[in-house]
């Protein structure tokens, strides 16, 4: 069972500057991306990245993420093992 | 022998010695492939690294492995089809930065999308060729802008971050145009985490393996950090470093750590048993 992280966009303002939890995590299973395609000749603005968990099979549910976020958009759920 | 030899070398001792593959002709070709599949010619989303979805994850978390090996087998085909990469030493790597111009260095779409690294501490990718005169096109890629470099310029630059311990690969943009040097390490990089973490082979073996010469290693262990690849430990009972030689990736960081000369690099068409696995 892979453990569900979610984001809450709406409270996740400018990832790309925070980036707390992208560096808290120990197994790098969140990454950043945008929630636009390329578009050519324009950079994407800021407010347009996100964090989502890229690499759920890496995550080993210790919720340092959820601790580290300033303003609470991160949410692990895992519903396997002895873990919940 | 390296397919990639047997398809593009046309005669030079390797692929990536053969001027053509880096040429106009097949960049131009790239484009329209990736325009035709939706790519839009980004970097991004040419590999098939983009196509290891939540999907992927799931096949292989419940070990659905029949899935998980149809699913491995369609990212290869367009991975090595669009963009994928190979192991080269740093020899190799300085002998290619004289085969090609323009030169630029740029930031790390990996790093900036595994660490958010930003731009100003980011700038450890090479692009190169003739593509580079249209990174305009393409600012968001390009997050950072790009700085023209000369070869001895990128030469320098490329050697330092092989000191530092990164990992030189070259990347094909559109097979065989090769239009990176990339610089990596374990986990951020994501050719090297899906290779390894999956064996899922965006990233190729190189034309090398490191062999430790027992005689002369001291056992200091100074090479252990610099593997990216999980094919060097340090074996306790022996006080010596021990190469995993099937999952080295011929890279070359340990060799130029050690600081007995304990360990060299032999072609890997040398070893029979090592010879085709890449």
């Amino acid at each position: 069972m892979l453990p569900k992280i979610t984001v809450d966009d709406n409270k996740c303002n400018d990832p790309l500057s925070c980036r707390k939890c992208l560096l808290a995590c120990p197994m790098h299973a969140l990454g950043l991306g945008t929630k636009v395609g390329p578009k050519k000749f324009q950079e994407i603005p800021p407010e347009q990245f996100r964090v989502a968990g890229v690499r759920l099979e890496r995550c080993t549910v210790c919720r340092d993420c959820v601790r580290v976020c300033p303003s609470g958009a991160i949410q692990v759920v895992y519903d396997g093992g002895a873990g919940k | 022998m390296c397919v990639w030899c047997e398809k593009y070398a046309d005669g030079y001792q390797r692929w990536y010695f053969n001027p053509a593959n880096y040429a106009r002709k097949l960049y131009k070709v790239r484009k329209e492939e990736a325009e035709a599949t939706g790519a839009e010619g980004s970097p991004m989303a040419a590999g098939g690294m983009a196509l290891l979805t939540d999907e992927f994850l799931q096949a292989w978390d419940r070990k659905d492995y029949a899935t998980v090996d149809k699913m491995k087998q369609d990212i290869e085909k367009l991975s090595w089809a669009a963009h994928f990469g190979q192991v080269v030493t740093l020899e190799d790597t300085l002998k290619v930065i004289d085969l090609l111009y323009p030169i630029a260095i740029m930031t790390c779409v990996c790093r900036r999308s595994m660490l958010g690294l930003p731009d100003e501490e980011n700038f450890t990718c090479i692009g190169m060729g003739p593509g580079m005169y249209k990174w305009e096109r393409w600012p968001n890629t390009y997050r950072g802008g790009v700085q023209f470099l000369t070869p001895e310029e990128t030469k320098d630059i490329v050697t330092r971050l092989n000191k530092r311990g990164l990992v030189q690969t070259l990347f094909t943009f559109g097979t065989p145009y090769i239009g990176g040097i990339c610089n990596c390490d374990y986990p951020d990089c994501a050719a090297i985490r899906t290779t390894l973490d999956f064996g899922v082979r965006t990233l190729w073996k190189g034309h090398h393996v490191a062999q430790v010469d027992r005689d002369l290693c001291n056992g200091c262990a100074s090479c252990v950090h610099r593997c990216q690849f999980k094919a060097l430990s340090f074996s306790p009972s022996q006080q010596k470093a021990y190469i995993d030689q099937f999952q080295c990736f011929g890279c070359g960081l340990c060799v130029t750590e050690c600081p007995q000369d304990a360990i060299t690099l032999v072609e890997r068409a040398s070893l029979p048993a090592l010879a085709d696995v890449w």
